[in-house]
């Protein structure tokens, strides 16, 4: 409840405000803030003010360190993950997902432990999160909010990586609390922006064998490209240096060629011919190798 | 020149570079020819050199043996003094003997006994000795003495440089054989042999240039034990200085820190400022002969200071104390008070102890924290903060950090449930059950885990217990009564509501009052039984009748009829013995309220910026403040001054401290800020922590 006696407007969440109205208060420019933990209010300001702006949001004000930026952002994200963490609370029992993963290819291990171990879902977010708190509160890596050390800007990528996790998980497991969860906060579209912009992205959202922006982007992405009929199927093995080897059926079509999980037919990367550069044989032509860029 | 015989004369030929060349006498160079210029010139050198070391050596051996001299003619001096109070024990003992002799006798007899002379024991011989008190142990010191003393001490103490422990060990020495060590003899026996000792320790320090020194080595008797720590915590604490104190303290910056430092005007706190600037004196004194104390203002304000500076100058015009034990003039460091000033205290002992340093950081919260509470037993608290969770820290399990002197602790467990910022916590008498109340409206009971548990252990869902649903809107104060197992809450719906929380139905009853707006705090008062105090945003302030609901006596807040939040409560606390009231108000007052009359008491401009919370320790001594102007305050509640102030917490927005907690049995407080960390502070010995940030500051 701001109070306005005047002159001086103080930013107060006293005793007794109402739940409706806290934090309201009007907003302050970036530049007028002054304490040493202007960035986290001005994040808290913005998300306050219009949470599916996202790129408003992610966007820093003029001359705002990087590496401060990055790391106030990823502690809101944490912050606002706890969300998630509740609803999962109880409805991911250890029984039912006794491993933390996201789609049958991938066991992820949680790194909270001296050595990795396989924790059910559940612990496994929990203790990803309480791992990144104190991670980034840690006073060796992070001993100041103003300015962010070098070498501890390459924690906030392995920070990302597992806190991600936790989105695809809910997502394959337990679609119902993830999307009342992303309508309400629009957090992992927010989070996807974040880890493409920050330049952690690869690693981010590869090793999560998810895209849950394509997901969720009005979900145009997954299906298949327009007018599209699929002319010929073949079984095919992808390379991926991410994620090794797996089965693919690659489907060239009158108007792309889309490739398509086996196991539930799902889409999972379409290109409209128009995407397309050119076709060359490949090295070993005689397999049959095509590169197209 | 002819080199060739310069290698003549001596085997050793020094360089004659770098060196003074003092004038040499080449007269002789044309005279023998087997003596060549350089060569001369060369063993002149030698020679100067030898001298000069040699000359060196002697005064440092004179210098050792003067100190020797000195020390042994302490030790005599010392010696006398034990055996003339032996002497004068002995002659006590005689003349009581006589008495009782004279007594049986008359008992037995039925007449005198002729004993021949049965004064009491003249003294006399001890007064000659300038530097001691006239009288018997038991009396006290005599003003005039004492000065002769102190004249003597700084006489000594420039003659030589002498370290701590040395004096340590003569100090316990002579104790010991007086038979006086600090348990064992009561306090004055303790604070009067000192001057007697002082007898002995004068010549063995030297007299440093301002009087506080030497003051102040005479404070170093107070308690001996302390020193012995501090070579231990100097060393490891030695990266605890804080970068913003300079060398350049002024003299009257020091003043006005002592004068915060000694606003306290408790008997015992007396004893424990000059503890402090006695530590700190003497830690000048063994590492530089000037004696400037830098830090002495600084760290009284204790580990937390960023701005050490900044609040006393303030604090000082605050609280504009007089003190009637001279301590007024202790602040101004004059020569001729501070001696009596010292000696007027009567018990130092523990005095110094009740001085909190910070000890440990928690830090895992990523949002402000607003409101801790301590374990009943174990040193163990429990956090919540605006980021949903509430957090179980074990202050025994704490992180080396290398950097500062303040632990950093880890939370072992993280209670997650709240889906919108937790704002009021409680725990229950036995430790066993925690309450937390939050702005989405409900209130979590918890089982709380052990305090040894691994952070990482699976997740247990038995943790959380239950939830109490009964206010629609945020929840924002929450109190237990530990005897009955009641729990009250108070939210922005404007309802206060009482639970049983093992009972079927927890919600035992509600009261509301809308002519007095939100309630903001509740509290159990808590030398009655069934009354509880609420306070309300309109800075009314009312006691109710458990049983009946109806207000009991409605405490004079304010004239004021128009609701306005500059002079809203924040939060009530109920003295747990006494029938008083206190409440933090936005308008930077304390004010103090008699429960059975609803008169205020006392009214204080106690912070710089709207009071927060309040904390009353467990024996109703102690008020604790947290303010919104970054400051944690600590009151005695005799007369409502204040003890100790520390700069703790960073703003977000325009807060800063949302919570002060006492631990109920041990001695610990903590504070909750919005700058997510939550800090605790123990009790130890403060000497060693200040000492060290001198020595830091004449480092630099």
């Amino acid at each position: 409840m701001k109070m306005a006696d005047g002159v001086t407007m103080l930013r107060r969440n006293r005793p007794g405000t109402k739940a409706a109205d806290f934090c309201r208060w009007p907003d302050q420019p970036f530049e007028e803030m002054e304490s040493t933990l202007v960035v986290q209010q001005y994040i808290q300001q913005q998300i306050c003010h219009d949470p599916m702006n996202v790129t408003q949001i992610l966007t820093p004000p003029e001359s705002q360190d990087e590496g401060v930026w990055k790391y106030e952002h990823l502690r809101q994200f944490c912050l606002e993950l706890n969300g998630l963490a509740v609803r999962l609370q109880a409805e991911c029992h250890p029984e039912a997902c006794t491993q933390m993963t996201a789609t049958e290819q991938w066991i992820f291990l949680c790194a909270a432990h001296k050595t990795p171990k396989e924790c059910p879902a559940i612990d496994y977010t929990r203790h990803t999160l309480d791992g990144a708190a104190c991670l980034l509160n840690s006073n060796k890596y992070f001993p100041s909010r103003v300015s962010i050390k070098d070498s501890s800007v390459a924690k906030l990528g392995s920070v990302c990586r597992r806190v991600y996790r936790i989105f695809s998980h809910a997502y394959f497991h337990h679609r119902a609390i993830f999307d009342e969860f992303e309508n309400t906060t629009y957090l992992c579209r927010r989070f996807t922006s974040f880890v493409i912009k920050v330049g952690c992205a690869d690693f981010t959202l590869n090793s999560s064998c998810f895209r849950p922006d394509r997901a969720i982007h009005g979900g145009s992405e997954m299906i298949p490209v327009k007018d599209n009929e699929d002319e010929s199927c073949f079984l095919v093995t992808k390379h991926s240096p991410w994620r090794g080897k797996y089965k693919r059926i690659f489907s060239i079509g009158t108007a792309g060629v889309t490739t398509y999980n086996p196991t539930n037919m799902e889409i999972t990367n379409r290109w409209p011919y128009s995407d397309f550069m050119g076709a060359l044989p490949g090295p070993n032509a005689n397999h049959g190798q095509v590169s197209l860029a | 020149m002819e080199d060739n015989s310069s290698q003549n004369h001596n085997g050793q030929l020094d360089p004659s570079g770098g060196g003074n060349v003092s004038n040499k006498q080449n007269d002789d160079g044309s005279q023998r020819t087997q003596y060549s210029i350089p060569g001369i010139l060369h063993f002149i050198q030698h020679e100067w050199a030898k001298f000069e070391l040699e000359r060196s050596q002697w005064e440092v051996e004179r210098a050792e043996l003067q100190a020797r001299i000195a020390f042994l003619q302490g030790e005599r001096k010392g010696q006398e003094n034990v055996k003339s109070d032996l002497v004068r024990r002995i002659k006590m003992l005689e003349y009581a003997l006589k008495q009782e002799r004279a007594k049986f006798h008359k008992l037995k007899y039925g007449t005198e006994l002729q004993q021949g002379d049965m004064k009491p024991p003249v003294f006399d011989d001890v007064v000659t000795d300038a530097k001691l008190e006239a009288d018997a142990p038991f009396t006290s010191v005599s003003n005039i003495s004492w000065r002769q003393g102190r004249q003597l001490l700084r006489q000594y103490l420039q003659e030589i440089g002498y370290a701590d422990t040395i004096l340590d060990v003569r100090s316990n020495r002579v104790r010991s054989l007086l038979g006086l060590n600090n348990n064992a003899e009561c306090e004055e026996n303790l604070n009067n042999s000192s001057p007697a000792v002082n007898g002995n320790e004068s010549s063995n320090k030297r007299a440093s240039e301002t009087q506080e020194a030497a003051v102040m080595a005479n404070f170093e008797f107070l308690s001996p034990d302390v020193d012995m720590d501090d070579d231990d915590d100097m060393s490891d604490d030695l990266d605890d200085q804080q970068d913003d104190e300079t060398d350049d303290v002024k003299t009257a910056k020091r003043k006005n820190k002592c004068l915060m430092m000694n606003e306290g005007l408790a008997d015992d706190v007396d004893a424990e400022a000059e503890e402090v600037l006695n530590e700190l004196n003497l830690l000048t004194e063994s590492e530089d002969a000037q004696n400037e104390l830098r830090a002495p203002g600084g760290s009284p304000s204790m580990g937390f200071a960023t701005s050490s500076r900044r609040p006393m100058g303030a604090l000082g015009d605050d609280e504009g104390l007089d003190s009637s034990l001279g301590l007024g003039e202790l602040a101004q460091l004059t020569v001729n008070n501070e001696a009596e000033a010292a000696y007027d205290i009567a018990s130092s002992k523990e005095a110094y102890r009740k001085m909190w340093n910070a000890k440990y950081t928690l830090r895992s919260h990523f949002d402000g924290v607003r409101a801790l509470a301590f374990h009943p037993t174990e040193p163990v608290l429990i956090t919540a903060s605006e980021d949903h969770t509430l957090k179980l820290w074990n202050l025994q399990k704490t992180v080396p950090a290398k950097k500062s002197a303040s632990l950093d602790v880890e939370p072992l467990y993280t209670f997650r449930s709240h889906t919108g910022p937790v704002l009021c916590l409680t725990m229950s008498g036995t430790g066993e059950q925690c309450y937390s109340g939050g702005l989405d409206g409900l209130i979590q009971c918890w089982n709380l885990p052990s305090p040894n548990i691994d952070p990482y252990d699976s997740f247990d869902p038995s943790v959380l217990t239950g939830s109490l649903v009964g206010h629609t809107d945020a929840v924002w104060g929450l109190s237990i009564h530990n005897q009955r197992m009641q729990l009250l809450s108070c939210g922005a719906d404007g309802l206060v509501c009482l639970w049983s929380p093992q009972n079927k139905v927890p919600l035992l009853s509600t009261f509301s009052s809308p002519d007095d707006g939100q309630p903001t705090s509740v509290d159990f008062v808590h030398n009655e039984t069934n009354q509880m105090v609420t306070a309300y945003n309109s800075s009314h302030c009312v006691i109710y009748d458990l049983e009946t609901g109806k207000p009991v006596t409605r405490l004079e807040t304010s004239q004021a009829e128009n609701i306005s939040q500059d002079k809203q409560i924040n939060r009530v606390v109920t003295h747990p013995t006494l029938p008083l009231t206190v409440t933090a108000h936005e308008d930077r007052h304390i004010r103090f309220f008699d429960n059975v009359s609803g008169k205020m008491v006392h009214s204080m401009v106690a912070h710089l910026d709207a009071v927060t919370s309040l904390a009353i320790d467990p024996n109703g001594l102690y008020l604790l403040s947290g303010s919104h102007d970054c400051s944690i305050r600590l009151w005695n509640l005799d007369n409502k001054t204040c003890v100790q102030e520390i700069t703790a917490h960073r703003k977000k927005f325009d807060e800063s401290i949302y919570d002060v907690a006492f631990h109920p049995s041990k001695p610990y407080i903590a504070s909750a800020g919005a700058d997510a960390l939550a800090k605790a502070a123990g009790k130890a010995c403060c000497s060693g922590l200040f000492k060290v940030k001198l020595s830091r500051g004449i480092v630099k």
